[in-house]
């Protein structure tokens, strides 16, 4: 049994969370609220999302698992103004969703779960340097440095204390970085690592520009970024494996 | 197997010459397959599904050569790589130019690490991108791609790549794997060619000649819904059929689409010559079978467009039904299609393959009784030329294509271009055409041009009528690049531009509008005949000549 009623906008913004990565995916329904987690299909980028049951304005289910088309779930949550409300319901016996905007009714056919590519386990990582950073500030380094690369080296310098950006293209580079005072809290160490600009792209869109990112940095190692969404009732946590900086 | 190990074998493959001993290595591949006997088999070929089955990847070129730059690393775009490709001649040596892996996956920092591709699980992962339709399922495939080309080291990108575009070209063709399915398995050659001309599926006949030997192979029979090749035909004259046969079955042939009817009591299947599944575009022809056929069979026929009157409109009609995907009812109003049936494989749980053509014929009539016997051809058995030479006129007089000539004793051998079944087809005339465009080869022609685009005169210049690639040997293919090479004009990857200075002798069937080429017109089944060594670009056919003969076909 699931039965939620969820602001369109809290709805549209989860589902961005993840579309960024994958077009399917699958949702777990836990009696405190929703979980997805999923992987891109090269294994590079990774979304973990949880959304509570505060975030909903009702919110009622006994557990279950479902899949998804998130294409299909963003194109009908997209006909809703963002004050308004959408109601999903499950049939059990017909696994479909119900979804209702005002007088509008769509049912969605749900995906096997099986047939969706298996959810990956997270990494644990312990990562020496963290940054908290403004979304729109990401948005920057990574719209500077896609003026010249297809990849981006982010960084902290240890010494001074701060964080850093570069990017180097065939005959431009980018250098970008913000110190103590520009950042909402740095905790430093030594931590340095290229990432393909295309995934960093995607999961820039989904991150708020007003959100308050705490972005986790090694040494040739993944970068982990946490930001809340719908109020603090969601948080959503972005993955990324790095290239190898050779030459 | 590691898909290393099994690009480290077909760069032995291809590098080996003679054809007996890459029939001996193909063997030695498909004996240490093990588990992956079935994919081995697909892979040597260059396919990832079974002749059979007309699933494709759908992955462009274009998507291909991004998938590539993304995994080649920094700063390379899908523009490098296409100028590689113009440098190199063929995807596989531009893949295995670069440097992949520069990505890493994250598997890598959860413990255990990435471990190297197997055969198995690129096979799963193409089944996976051939899978991915809808919207945004182009990213997909780029990413899926992306990612087994991240993980490939230079051999195995090689052949990965030339597996995604179907240009595997190491020199192995289905006689090879039949031959070497044979040996590898000990079982007799014979045995395997006719488990593969049932089946169409090379993976499972190795499988099953591994697994159950020479019994096994003979239980593989036809299945109504899997759809075997064509019996095909060769061009030859009443003269050549009625030396080699007693007498000759004679039939009109029909400007048409072939097409293989698989019913199976309830359901209708259709597939076209390559054995695509043409069900869809073609309801009435389902229908049809539907509604006059009781038991299951597999027929081979023609489908022909007709107008109002009944008569046959040109092949074209036909191809736009079949490539119709969409609004098939309403083209479905506009050309109606008739079901021209003449031969009959299967019927009832009976495989005919073996039987003669008149007994299959006669087969053919009977299924169809009572009322549909009017879409069965008429089989005029003769052995006198003038008699032969009168179903001819009165074929051609109701606008057909011509004559079929077949030996009436003769079996159904599918796939085989063999002397039973014959075309007797009027000849036209021929066009003396300009080159003004060529491409540069692939792979072992690398160095040629090949594919020659023609064109003919108009009072201010040159319009474009077709492309020319075939009837063409490998020698004058060197002759005609080294005569065309000075003319060149211009280049854009494998394209090049011709200055008019050639004039080639261009055999063809029929001459059909097409928005394709500039002067409105395409020449169906081109072929090279000669270079007018005589003839100066000035003397060429003109457009004119080429709308008379369309105003006379």
């Amino acid at each position: 049994m699931f039965n939620a009623i969820v602001s369109a906008d809290t709805l549209r913004t989860t589902l961005d969370s993840v579309s960024v990565l994958v077009d399917e995916c699958k949702i777990h329904l836990n009696e405190d609220g929703i979980e997805i987690r999923a992987v891109d299909p090269a294994n590079v980028g990774m979304v973990d999302l949880s959304l509570s049951a505060e975030a909903f304005e009702s919110y009622e289910t006994d557990g279950g698992l479902i899949g998804v088309n998130l294409s299909r779930l963003e194109d009908i949550a997209g006909m809703a103004g963002s004050d308004q409300l959408v109601h999903l319901e499950l049939d059990e016996e017909t696994r479909k969703l119900h979804i209702q905007i005002d007088g509008l009714e769509y049912t969605l056919a749900l995906i096997d779960p099986d047939s969706i590519r298996q959810e990956p386990d997270l990494p644990d990582l312990d990562l020496p340097a963290n940054v908290v950073i403004e979304g729109r500030d990401i948005d920057r380094a990574v719209k500077a440095a896609d003026m010249v690369s297809d990849h981006i080296a982010l960084g902290v310098d240890d010494a001074d204390e701060l964080f850093y950006v570069d990017a180097e293209g065939d005959t431009d580079d980018v250098h970008f970085e913000l110190d103590r005072e520009d950042l909402i809290d740095l905790t430093p160490g030594n931590a340095r690592s290229l990432f393909s600009l295309d995934y960093l792209k995607d999961m820039n869109k989904a991150i708020p520009k007003d959100a308050e990112v705490s972005m986790e940095l090694g040494e040739e190692f993944p970068v982990k970024m946490h930001f809340d969404i719908a109020e603090g009732q969601g948080k959503v946590t972005f993955m990324l494996a790095p290239r190898i900086q050779s030459d | 197997m590691e898909f290393a190990e099994f690009a480290a074998r077909a760069e032995e493959i291809e590098a080996e010459p003679a054809d007996l001993e890459i029939v001996a290595l193909v063997r030695d591949l498909l004996a240490s397959a093990d588990d992956d006997l079935e994919t081995v088999t697909r892979f040597v070929q260059g396919r990832v599904f079974p002749a059979h089955d007309s699933t494709t990847l759908d992955i462009g070129p274009s998507l291909c050569y991004e998938a590539i730059a993304k995994a080649a690393g920094r700063n390379v775009s899908a523009a490098d790589v296409e100028d590689r490709l113009a440098e190199y001649g063929e995807i596989g040596a531009v893949a295995a130019s670069y440097d992949f892996g520069g990505q890493q996956g994250l598997a890598a920092f959860g413990g255990g690490g990435q471990s190297a591709l197997t055969v198995g699980e690129v096979d799963e992962t193409l089944q996976d991108l051939a899978a991915a339709a809808g919207s945004g399922s182009q990213d997909k495939k780029l990413d899926i791609l992306f990612g087994l080309f991240n993980r490939a080291e230079s051999p195995e990108a090689r052949y990965l790549a030339r597996l995604v575009l179907s240009e595997m070209r190491i020199g192995v063709g289905e006689g090879t794997v039949r031959d070497a399915t044979a040996e590898a398995f000990d079982v007799p050659v014979d045995a395997v060619a006719r488990a593969l001309q049932v089946s169409n599926d090379y993976g499972h006949v190795a499988a099953v000649a591994r697994e159950e030997g020479e019994g096994g192979l003979e239980d593989i029979h036809l299945e109504v819904g899997r759809p075997v090749q064509a019996m095909l035909a060769q061009a030859g004259t009443v003269t050549d059929a009625l030396d080699d046969w007693e007498a000759a079955a004679v039939e009109t042939k029909f400007d048409g689409a072939r097409v293989q009817v698989h019913y199976d009591g309830e359901s209708v299947s259709l597939y076209s010559r390559n054995m695509e599944d043409v069900t869809d575009p073609l309801p009435e022809i389902v229908a049809f079978v539907e509604d006059h056929l009781s038991a299951p069979v597999i027929l081979d026929g023609e489908v022909v467009a007709v107008d109002e009157d009944g008569d046959p409109l040109p092949f074209q009609e036909v191809l736009r039904r079949f490539r119709r995907k969409h609004d098939v009812a309403k083209t479905a109003e506009d050309v109606e299609l008739e079901l021209n049936a003449f031969d009959c494989l299967h019927a009832d749980g009976e495989d005919l393959l073996d039987a003669p053509l008149t007994d299959r014929h006669d087969r053919l009539e009977s299924v169809l009784e009572p009322d549909g016997t009017a879409a069965v051809s008429t089989l005029t058995i003769s052995d006198d030329a003038d008699g032969i030479a009168a179903v001819e006129a009165d074929a051609l007089d109701a606008g057909h294509e011509g004559i079929m000539l077949k030996n009436p004793d003769a079996a159904y051998t599918p796939g085989d271009r063999g002397k039973n079944w014959l075309k007797r087809k009027p000849d036209v005339e021929t066009l003396d055409l300009v080159v003004t465009g060529a491409e540069w080869g692939e792979g072992r022609r690398a160095t040629f041009l090949g594919t020659f685009e023609l064109s003919v005169r108009t009072s201010d210049g040159y319009e474009t009528i077709g492309k020319v690639a075939t009837g063409i040997t490998d020698e004058e293919l060197a002759d005609l690049t080294d005569r065309l090479e000075p003319h060149i004009l211009a280049e854009d990857g494998t394209d090049v531009d011709i200055d008019p200075a050639v004039v080639f002798e261009v055999g063809y069937e029929e001459i059909q509008t097409s928005p394709t080429y500039s002067s409105g017109y395409a020449l169906r089944f081109p072929r090279f005949l000669s270079v007018r060594e005589d003839k100066a670009v000035d003397d060429a056919d003109s457009l004119e000549r080429v709308e008379r003969l369309v105003d006379g076909q």
